[in-house]
C-alpha cells in the first residue's frame, strides 16, 4: 500500500523535476533556437536554487556568483579540450572545483555579515577574472576559450533538442539535492540562523560551518550549472562572467522568491528566458529587471512564488484552521512520561558556580559570585536592573567569556565550551527577548530544540527527512509531545512568529525541554506576558520541573512569581550575592526589601 | 624620484575623488543604517550632468560646481521618499538589494539615455603646468584634489558641527531618543540623502574631466567607494577620507611600478588585508560599551 500522505517529504523533495520534464516538454515542441534559450533557462534554474540557498536562507548576499560559474565552465572546458576528459567526468569536476571555489571563498567571508560579507566575495569575484584575463596560456586571456561541442557515448552532441535533454539530466542531478537539503533540517538551521544566530548557537548550530557548507553547495550546484551549459556557447571569455552578471543572478532568488526552492527555479527560468522573449526591446531588459527587483523587494517581498502561495490559500482557504479559534491550552492533560532524567546520578549538584567574575571594561558585572544549584530543584535569581543576571546566564551559557572563577555543570567543567558544545552537556537556556525562529513552525521550531545541529547530522537528517525514516518520524513524535506538553500541539503546524507573546514564550520552553536538559536556565519567562498566562506557565514549569525531573535557574522580576515557583532563591545587586535562602523568608529580609523598595529610605 | 612625485600627486588626486564618494557613503550609513551600494550610480549622474551642462549646455564651468551636486541630492532623497522610506522598519537584507539594483538602474538608465562608449568633459583649469625641477604638475592635479578635499571638508563640517549635522548624530546613536527630542525622522533621513547625493554628486563634477563619462564609472566608483570605506572604518568620515586617498595611492602605485592588472587587483587585496587583521577598519571609533 502506497501512502501519499507518509510520503509527502518525498514528493516535495522530487517535485522540482517536474519543473525541469516541463521544460524539456516545451522544446519537444518549439525550434532549435528556443531549444537553446530553454536550455539556458534550465541552467539558470539551477543557479536560482542554489542562490536560494545563499541568499535567500542564509541571507547571504554574493557578489560571485559570476566568478563560480567562471571556474565551472573554464575549469571543464580545459579539462575536456586538453586533457580529453569525456564530458561528463569533465562536468563533474568543474562542478567540484566550484564547490572548491566556494569553499574557498567562505572561509574568510563567515567572520563577516551584509555588506562586509557582500565586499569579501567581490574581492573572490575580481580576483577571478583578473586570473582569467592574466593567465593566458591556459585560459586564452580576454579573448576567450573555444569550447568543443560535448561527445557522450563516443558520440558528438550537435542536435539542441539532444543537449537540452543532456543538460535537463545534468540540472536535475544538481536540483535534487538541493531541494533534499533546502526543505530539509540543514534548509532549517540555515533559516534560523538568518532569524537568531545567538538562539541558534545557543542549540548547537555552528553559524560559521553551516554558512561554510552553504557555500560550498550551493557553489557546486552553480558551477555544475555553468559547466553543463559552457559547450552550447561555444567560446566562454571573462566578460560573460563579471561583476553584472553575478548582480543579475542575484535577482533570480529575489525575483522569484526566497523561500523555497521554487523561488529559485521560477526566477532563474524566467529572467534567463526574458531578454530572448522580449527580443524587441532587448536593450531596456537590464533596466527593466532592476526596477522589477526593486518592485518586488517592495510590494512583494516574498516574490513572484508569493502569488501562487497566496492564490493557493485561497483555493483552500476552508481547509486552514484560523489561528485564533484554537484552543488555548490544554492545561487537563497529563504530559507523556519521560521517566526522570537524572535519577540515575549521584552529583547532589546540578550547577557549581564559584568566584566567577565578569568585567565589561571597568566595570564589575559580576563580582566574585558563588552560587550552587542543587539538583531537581528551581532555583530563583533576582535583584535589580544591572544586578548581573543576564550577565551570570550569559557566563554559564558561554556567551560571555568570564575574567574569573570556574562554573561547572554535573561535575563537569564548563570553562572555554563553545556555546554550541554546552547543549549536550544539558545545559539549555531561553532568552530574556524571545528568540524564537520566526518563519518556521513551531513544530520546525522545536525540532531544532533537539540539538543533532552538527552539519554532518544535519546533512543526514535532511536525508532521513525526505524518506521519513523511522528515525525521522521519532523526532517528529518527540517534538509533538513537547509541543503538547506545553499545551501548543494545536499550533504545530502554524509559523511561529504569528503566536502570542505568552504562547512564544512556552514554545521557547518546549524548544528547550525538547534538548534534554539536565540544567534549563530561563531568563524571564514571564515578562511581558498577560496575567492570566503568567499563571499556566508557573503551573507549566512546576510541571516541567516535576515530571521531567529538570533543574531550572531562572531569573525574573515578578517576585510573587518567582517567590511562589522556585525551592530556593539568590539575590544579587551590584554584581554581588546579598542573600540566599528559603525564598519566602529571602524575600523579607530588610536587606532585599530595601534593595528592591527602597524601604529604608521610606522609614 | 620626481616619477614618484608625480604619481604621488597623481594618486591623491584619485583618491581624493574616492574619499568624497566614500564620505557619502558613510554619511548615509551612520545617520540612516542604509548601506548605500546606489552611491556609484549616483556619482556617474553627477559626471553626466556636468557633460550636459559645460559641452552640451555651454553654462559656465563653475555653475557645475554649485547647481550638479543639488541636483544629484534631491535625486538621492527621491530615492529615499520613494523606495527606501518604505522599508525602514524592515531588516537591512531587503535594502542591500534594493540599493544594489538602483545604482544598477541609474547606470542602465544613463546608458539608454547617450548610448554613447565615452564623453569627455574639458577640465576645469587648463592653463600651463608648473615646473619644479623635473617634476610636472597641471593645476587640474590640484584643483581637482583641493576641490574635492574641500567639498568632503566641508561635508564633514556640516556633519560633526552644523545643526542639521546634530539631528544626524543623534539619529545615528539613537533614533527613538532624536525622535523623543523633536527630530522627525523623514525630515532628518531625507537631509541626510541629500548630503550623501550631493557629495556624490560632487564627486561626479570632479571625476568627469578625469575618467570620463561611462557606464562602467558607477560599477568602479562604487567599488572603490565601498573599499575605502570598509577600509576607514565604514563609520568614521575621516576614515572615509583617509580610505580614500590611501586606496588612490596605492593603486597608482601599483599600475606605475607593478602592472596595470594590479591596479584594481590592490584595491581588493588591500580591502582583504584590512578585513582580516583590522575587521573594524583602520579608523573605526572607539566602542563605548554603555550598561
Amino acid at each position: 500500500m502506497f501512502n501519499v500522505a507518509r510520503h509527502r517529504p518525498l514528493f516535495i523533495a522530487l517535485a522540482p523535476l517536474l519543473s525541469v520534464v516541463a521544460v524539456v516538454g516545451l522544446g519537444a515542441a518549439v525550434d532549435s533556437y528556443w531549444q537553446y534559450v530553454l536550455g539556458m533557462s534550465l541552467s539558470a534554474m539551477l543557479v536560482g536554487s542554489a542562490l536560494v540557498m545563499l541568499t535567500g536562507y542564509a541571507r547571504c548576499i554574493t557578489l560571485a556568483t559570476g566568478s563560480i560559474m567562471a571556474i565551472g565552465a573554464y575549469a571543464s572546458a580545459i579539462l575536456t579540450v586538453k586533457s580529453g576528459m569525456p564530458f561528463a567526468a569533465a562536468v563533474i569536476a568543474g562542478a567540484i572545483m566550484g564547490g572548491a571555489g566556494g569553499f574557498l571563498m567562505a572561509l574568510p567571508s563567515v567572520r563577516f555579515r551584509s555588506h562586509n560579507l557582500a565586499m569579501v566575495t567581490l574581492v573572490f569575484q575580481e580576483v577571478v577574472i583578473i586570473l582569467l584575463r592574466e593567465w593566458k596560456s591556459v585560459t586564452g586571456g580576454a579573448e576567450g576559450l573555444n569550447v568543443p561541442a560535448p561527445h557522450l557515448f563516443g558520440v558528438t552532441i550537435s542536435n539542441d533538442f539532444i543537449f537540452l535533454i543532456v543538460l535537463a539530466v545534468g540540472t536535475s542531478v544538481g536540483l535534487l539535492p538541493l531541494s533534499i537539503l533546502l526543505q530539509g533540517a540543514f534548509g532549517k538551521n540555515l533559516r534560523a540562523m538568518a532569524c537568531s544566530e545567538v538562539a541558534a548557537r545557543a542549540y548547537g548550530i555552528n553559524v560559521k560551518r553551516n554558512l561554510i557548507a552553504a557555500f560550498t553547495i550551493s557553489s557546486f550546484a552553480i558551477a555544475l550549472a555553468s559547466a553543463l551549459m559552457a559547450p552550447r556557447l561555444r567560446i566562454i571569455d571573462p566578460d560573460s562572467f563579471g561583476i553584472l552578471p553575478s548582480i543579475f543572478a542575484l535577482a533570480y532568488p529575489i525575483v522569484g522568491g526566497t523561500t523555497s526552492i521554487w523561488g529559485g527555479i521560477l526566477g532563474g527560468g524566467l529572467l534567463r528566458a526574458m531578454p530572448e522573449i522580449l527580443r524587441p526591446i532587448a536593450d531596456y531588459i537590464e533596466l527593466g529587471e532592476a526596477l522589477l527587483v526593486i518592485g518586488i523587494v517592495l510590494f512583494l517581498p516574498g516574490g513572484i512564488i508569493e502569488l501562487f502561495n497566496r492564490l493557493h490559500k485561497i483555493v483552500t482557504r476552508g481547509h486552514f484552521v484560523k489561528a485564533g479559534k484554537l484552543p488555548d491550552f490544554i492545561s487537563s492533560e497529563r504530559p507523556p512520561e519521560r521517566g526522570k532524567l537524572c535519577s540515575g546520578e549521584n552529583v547532589a549538584w546540578a550547577a557549581r558556580i564559584e568566584e566567577l567574575s565578569v568585567r565589561y571594561g571597568a566595570l564589575k558585572a559580576v563580582d566574585q559570585v558563588s552560587l550552587n544549584v542543587r539538583q531537581g530543584t528551581i532555583h530563583g535569581l533576582m535583584g535589580a536592573n544591572g544586578a548581573g543576571k543576564t550577565t551570570l546566564f550569559n557566563a554559564v551559557s558561554g556567551f560571555i567569556k568570564p575574567s574569573g572563577g570556574s562554573i561547572s555543570v554535573f561535575g563537569e567543567a564548563l570553562d572555554g565550551l563553545l556555546i554550541e558544545d554546552r547543549i549536550r552537556l544539558g545545559v539549555t537556556r531561553t532568552f530574556q527577548n524571545v528568540a524564537i525562529f520566526s518563519g518556521l513552525t513551531c513544530l520546525e521550531n522545536v525540532k531544532i530544540g533537539l540539538g543533532r545541529n552538527d552539519i554532518g547530522t544535519a546533512l543526514a537528517r535532511s536525508v532521513h527527512g525526505t524518506f521519513d525514516t523511522i528515525r525521522a518520524r521519532e523526532e517528529s513524535e518527540t517534538a509533538m509531545r513537547a509541543l503538547h506538553s506545553v499545551g501548543l500541539s494545536a499550533y504545530a503546524y502554524v509559523r511561529s512568529e504569528l503566536l502570542s507573546l505568552g504562547n512564544q514564550r512556552r514554545l521557547e520552553l518546549a524548544r528547550a525541554i525538547v534538548s534534554n536538559p539536565k540544567l534549563l536556565l530561563l531568563d524571564e519567562p514571564v515578562s511581558g506576558v498577560a496575567e492570566e498566562e503568567v499563571s499556566k506557565i508557573h503551573e507549566l514549569l512546576r510541571r516541567i520541573n516535576r515530571d521531567h525531573g529538570i533543574t531550572m535557574l531562572i531569573v525574573e522580576h515578578n517576585i510573587g512569581f518567582l517567590a511562589s515557583l522556585c525551592d530556593r532563591l539568590t539575590v544579587l545587586n551590584h554584581g554581588r550575592v546579598v542573600a540566599e535562602g528559603e525564598p519566602k523568608a529571602t524575600v523579607s529580609l530588610p536587606l532585599v526589601r530595601d534593595i528592591y523598595f527602597g524601604e529604608a529610605l521610606v522609614a | 624620484m620626481s616619477e614618484l612625485i608625480m604619481i604621488l600627486v597623481g594618486g591623491v588626486k584619485i583618491g581624493s575623488i574616492y574619499a568624497l564618494a566614500a564620505l557619502g557613503i558613510v554619511v548615509i550609513h551612520k545617520a540612516t543604517r542604509v548601506v548605500n551600494f546606489a552611491q556609484g550610480g549616483l556619482v556617474l549622474l553627477g559626471a553626466y550632468g556636468a557633460y550636459v551642462f559645460i559641452v552640451e549646455m555651454r553654462w559656465p564651468y563653475w555653475m557645475a560646481y554649485v547647481v550638479i551636486p543639488a541636483i544629484v541630492g534631491c535625486v538621492a532623497v527621491l530615492i529615499e521618499i520613494v523606495v527606501l522610506r518604505r522599508m525602514r522598519r524592515g531588516d537591512l537584507f531587503p535594502v542591500v538589494i534594493a540599493t544594489i539594483f538602483l545604482g544598477i538602474a541609474l547606470s542602465e538608465g544613463y546608458r539608454l539615455s547617450t548610448r554613447a562608449e565615452i564623453l569627455s568633459v574639458p577640465s576645469f583649469v587648463s592653463t600651463m603646468p608648473f615646473v619644479i625641477g623635473s617634476v610636472v604638475i597641471s593645476p587640474e592635479q590640484l584643483w581637482v584634489t583641493f576641490g574635492a578635499l574641500l567639498a568632503a571638508a566641508a561635508g564633514i563640517a556640516i556633519f560633526q558641527h552644523g545643526r542639521v549635522g546634530r539631528s544626524m548624530r543623534a539619529m545615528a546613536s539613537n533614533v527613538r531618543g532624536a525622535q523623543l527630542c523633536g527630530y522627525s525622522i523623514d525630515r532628518v533621513y531625507g537631509m541626510t540623502w541629500f548630503l550623501g547625493g550631493a557629495l556624490a554628486g560632487y564627486a561626479g563634477v570632479f571625476t568627469a574631466p578625469v575618467r570620463g563619462v561611462s557606464s562602467e564609472l558607477a560599477i568602479a566608483t562604487v567599488a572603490a567607494a565601498f573599499v575605502a570605506a570598509v577600509i576607514g572604518g565604514f563609520d568614521s568620515l575621516i576614515g572615509a577620507v583617509a580610505g580614500g586617498l590611501i586606496l588612490g595611492v596605492s593603486e597608482t602605485l601599483a599600475a606605475a611600478y607593478i602592472s596595470s592588472a594590479m591596479k584594481s587587483a590592490i584595491s581588493f587585496l588591500l580591502l582583504f588585508v584590512v578585513l582580516a587583521i583590522r575587521p573594524q577598519g583602520l579608523f573605526a571609533p572607539k566602542k563605548v560599551r554603555s550598561v
